[in-house]
């Protein structure tokens, strides 16, 4: 059969090195997103422990567990872990890299060495913030790290050091990936998929990416004046010199509030596949909702002083901020409503991933309602710095961004690894998970309102506060039952679930076309694409079965890829992709140790390590993968 | 589209676009020239909170020169594309001619810069106040990237040593690309800095 002969040659053309080397020289979208996956779920449990032990801490008034400087080094590690080293390299570096090539029918990403380099340059910079805390230096003045209380005056020491740097180095590997990720969508589409064709997830993925890669450089000049600042002595937040303060928190929230949207956006992506497939129906409103989520992150670069409401800005620029946030509610909106009249119109079968895409819908409204509330301008300088904070963005980055991680977990685990998870207990984590999540997050808004600050190790007794407090503690042990039974199902059925085959949920786009798990090269054919439910299209899989027979479309001659025209999505070449390479692991060593000679001041050293990562870039180099012809 | 691609080959009929590796490059620029806006953004902030700029004591930055020499380093712009037009028709010894030119000019700048950043520091230091603090961080990090070009230049002019490949017809073009951009963040760089003496 010519079927078995033309699948047997791309066997062999794309097939990797054995064992470890196989792993750490790897520039398989694939086996880099599992590495990614690993590697945030144990920075997850790690972030996750901190969570726990902040918890146990305010479990009631006057507790001792942690001293007040130990609980302000785990609630700055919780919440950096949490958001630059779990949920933005779970989106983008797990389920972006594993699935998004999959999706536009392409065999691997626009710049497949580029993609293993930002894993290890993220694996390294995990490694790096972490040595803080074991060296009992964390950074410790909060996520967002204010100065002057982040100076060198008031946080003597390298706490903040670790902070600077180890940001500024996350923010390379985010940037890799992010440029990594449009690129991708925009050339290697399959030919056929304009972009109107293309799945709502890469969308989002695409909303993202930009947001990432306009945004990270705001963070990272800010790292850097405060790392001269400290280290130099430089006067860029020193008001006594000339300085300002604020300019800290005006660079640091330009960044930060597109990373809302950063790590939200995504999980509308993969709500955008979840739905379909359980509901049998396309997605209403799909300009709408592909417009929406361009949109929501493009105004998200225009809010940013909301966060900064409390400081005492002229009435006009408070007035034009509020106004500006108000606008982003019009296209979250347009999204909500659309999943709900997907759902209306659809034949839901609410199975697990489903459930957690309704749960995530009703705790990102619940979120969203408490946001809006943040614009009265009065209220916002009423509750600031209050646990009425903390619980809107849990309900937003917990219910928002990672309840859809854990629907997407169980959508794609039979096509990762070939084997169905167990529903009945998949449904009973969903029910645990969002009993305590809700019963975690709803009383901080509660004491907030009472008046209960953030950031505080402990609180007196007397105050009402401790009933409250009881509540989320129990809510946060339930949360993590509710975890640790999900992860469970999915170890127990990896090795002894049913079989899933091909497209266990009759899914919609391209990735349910092909075996679970995928095969190194993809697609054995060059899939035709002619509208954005491409598995829903069962004349173009019949033509795609044809054309293996004949080989035709199998490009089975090097590791070869068509490259599209990028709006259209038409023919345009093909080109060869690297194979194997050693160099991103070195290069992402050479770089690590860059910012480790820079944290200890030996800056001559330091300039013999960049030299080094100019060595390895000329080694990069020496190897030409057959790229296309201008 | 099936009608030219029967058999699984492309015709060469195909209009070609823009290669993956210039798209690269594109992503590279749009992150380097954000960041240099959030730099020029924290020179207006500090300025328009400040009552003296430069503050007293610190002397003002000279205009002229560094405008002329700017505008000087923006001309290399020319021979980068020239050099890359070259390069796309298979002119090789004219594309070598043209990077080595363009080094040339480059490397002097570069030296003359670097050489009046270090006199510079002799008058005022970056730990003296905000202004020179920004000062010499958005000067020097435009050094830096002029350095970076140069390096670029010189490891494609090596490469160029070795014949004509598809790779390096792309990153001739990749390395133009990032000069146009480094020239037009210097002008920048350098208009907003002289600001402070106009």
């Amino acid at each position: 059969m010519a079927t078995a002969v033309y699948e047997d040659r791309l066997e062999r053309m794309w097939q990797p090195r054995p064992g470890v080397l196989g792993w750490l020289m790897t520039t398989d979208h694939k086996r880099i997103g599992l590495l990614y996956f690993w590697t945030t779920l144990v920075l997850f449990a790690a972030g996750g422990a901190e969570a726990l032990l902040m918890r146990t801490q305010l479990i009631a008034p006057n507790q001792h567990l942690l001293g007040p400087a130990t609980y302000d080094e785990i609630f700055t590690m919780h919440g950096l872990t949490m958001i630059f080293f779990f949920i933005i390299p779970m989106t983008t570096g797990a389920f972006g890299n594993y699935l998004l090539p999959l999706m536009i029918g392409a065999r691997d990403m626009a710049f497949p060495r580029m993609n293993a380099l930002s894993y290890w340059v993220f694996l390294g910079s995990g490694i790096f913030i972490y040595t803080s805390l074991f060296l009992g230096m964390a950074p410790n003045a909060g996520w967002f790290d204010y100065v002057p209380l982040a100076n060198a005056v008031y946080d003597p020491g390298h706490a903040i050091d670790f902070f600077c740097l180890g940001i500024i180095f996350n923010g390379i590997s985010s940037s890799l990936t992010a440029a990594n990720f449009i690129v991708t969508i925009f050339k290697l589409r399959a030919p056929g998929m304009s972009f109107n064709r293309m799945p709502l997830f890469c969308f989002a993925f695409l909303a993202a990416s930009f947001g990432l890669l306009f945004a990270l450089p705001s963070l990272t000049a800010d790292s850097i004046f405060l790392f001269l600042d400290r280290n130099v002595g430089t006067h860029f937040f020193d008001v006594a010199h000339g300085g300002s303060a604020l300019l800290w928190q005006h660079l640091f929230w330009i960044f930060g509030h597109p990373e809302v949207y950063i790590l939200i956006v995504p999980a509308f992506g993969i709500a955008t596949e979840i739905i379909p497939a359980f509901t049998q129906r396309r997605v209403v409103a799909f300009p709408l909702v592909a417009v929406a989520e361009l949109l929501v992150v493009f105004i998200g670069f225009g809010v940013w002083a909301h966060h900064m409401f409390a400081t005492g800005m002229p009435t006009i620029t408070v007035v034009f901020f509020a106004a500006a946030t108000a606008v982003v509610v019009i296209p979250s909106t347009i999204q909500v409503f659309a999943w709900c009249m997907t759902f209306i119109t659809g034949n839901a079968r609410f199975k697990t991933p489903l459930l957690f895409i309704a749960g995530f819908i009703f705790m990102f409204v619940a979120g969203g309602l408490t946001g809006i509330m943040f614009l009265a301008v009065p209220f916002d300088q009423q509750v600031t710095d209050t646990y009425f904070v903390v619980a809107h963005f849990h309900y937003i980055i917990f219910g928002a961004a990672v309840f859809p991680i854990f629907g997407g977990l169980y959508f794609w685990f039979p096509k990762v690894t070939g084997r169905l998870y167990f529903e009945l207990p998949g449904q009973i984590s969903f029910w645990i998970i969002f009993v305590g999540t809700n019963l975690l997050f709803f009383p901080m808004h509660l004491v907030g309102l009472d008046g209960m600050p953030r950031r505080q190790y402990t609180y007196p007794a007397g105050l009402g506060w401790g009933p409250d407090n009881l509540a989320e503690t129990i809510g946060s042990y339930i949360t993590t039952a509710g975890i640790v039974l999900l992860l469970a199902n999915l170890v127990y059925s990896w090795f002894r679930g049913p079989v899933a085959g091909p497209d266990p949920w009759h899914g919609a786009t391209l990735e349910w076309t092909i075996p679970s798990p995928p095969p190194e090269y993809n697609f054995a054919v060059i899939p035709k694409v002619s509208s954005a439910y491409a598995n829903w299209d069962y004349e173009d899989r019949e033509e795609d079965r044809r054309k293996l027979e004949q080989g035709a479309m199998v490009l089975e001659q090097g590791h070869e890829q068509p490259v599209s025209s990028t709006v259209d999505g038409w023919w345009r070449e093909i080109v060869e992709m690297p194979h194997d390479s050693p160099w991103p692991i070195v290069l992402a060593f050479a770089l690590s140790l860059v910012f480790l000679f820079v944290l200890l001041h030996l800056y001559t050293v330091a300039c013999f390590a960049a030299g080094a990562v100019g060595l390895t870039l000329l080694g990069w180099h020496g190897e030409e993968p057959q790229e296309s012809e201008a | 589209m099936s009608d030219y691609v029967a058999g699984g080959r492309a015709e060469r009929t195909v209009p070609r676009s823009t290669g993956v590796g210039i798209w690269g490059m594109a992503m590279l620029v749009a992150s380097e020239v954000t960041l240099f806006g959030t730099f020029i953004g924290t020179y207006y902030y500090l300025r328009f909170t400040d009552l003296h700029w430069p503050p007293p004591g610190t002397p003002e930055p000279r205009v002229v020169v560094p405008l002329v020499l700017a505008g000087v380093l923006a001309t290399t712009s020319l021979p980068m594309q020239l050099a890359a037009t070259a390069v796309r028709r298979g002119r090789l010894w004219r594309a070598r001619a043209l990077l080595v030119l363009a080094l040339l000019v480059q490397s002097g700048y570069l030296g003359y810069e670097v050489h009046d950043y270090v006199h510079q520091l002799h008058a005022s230091q970056p730990q003296d106040n905000a202004y020179s603090s920004i000062y010499y961080t958005l000067l020097g990090a435009d050094h830096a990237h002029v350095g970076v070009g140069i390096l670029l230049g010189i490891w494609l002019l090596w490469k160029l040593g070795g014949g004509l490949t598809p790779y390096r017809r792309n990153a001739t073009q990749a390395v133009a690309f990032y000069w146009h951009a480094v020239n037009i963040l210097t002008l920048v760089v350098i208009g907003v800095l002289t600001s402070a003496a106009v």
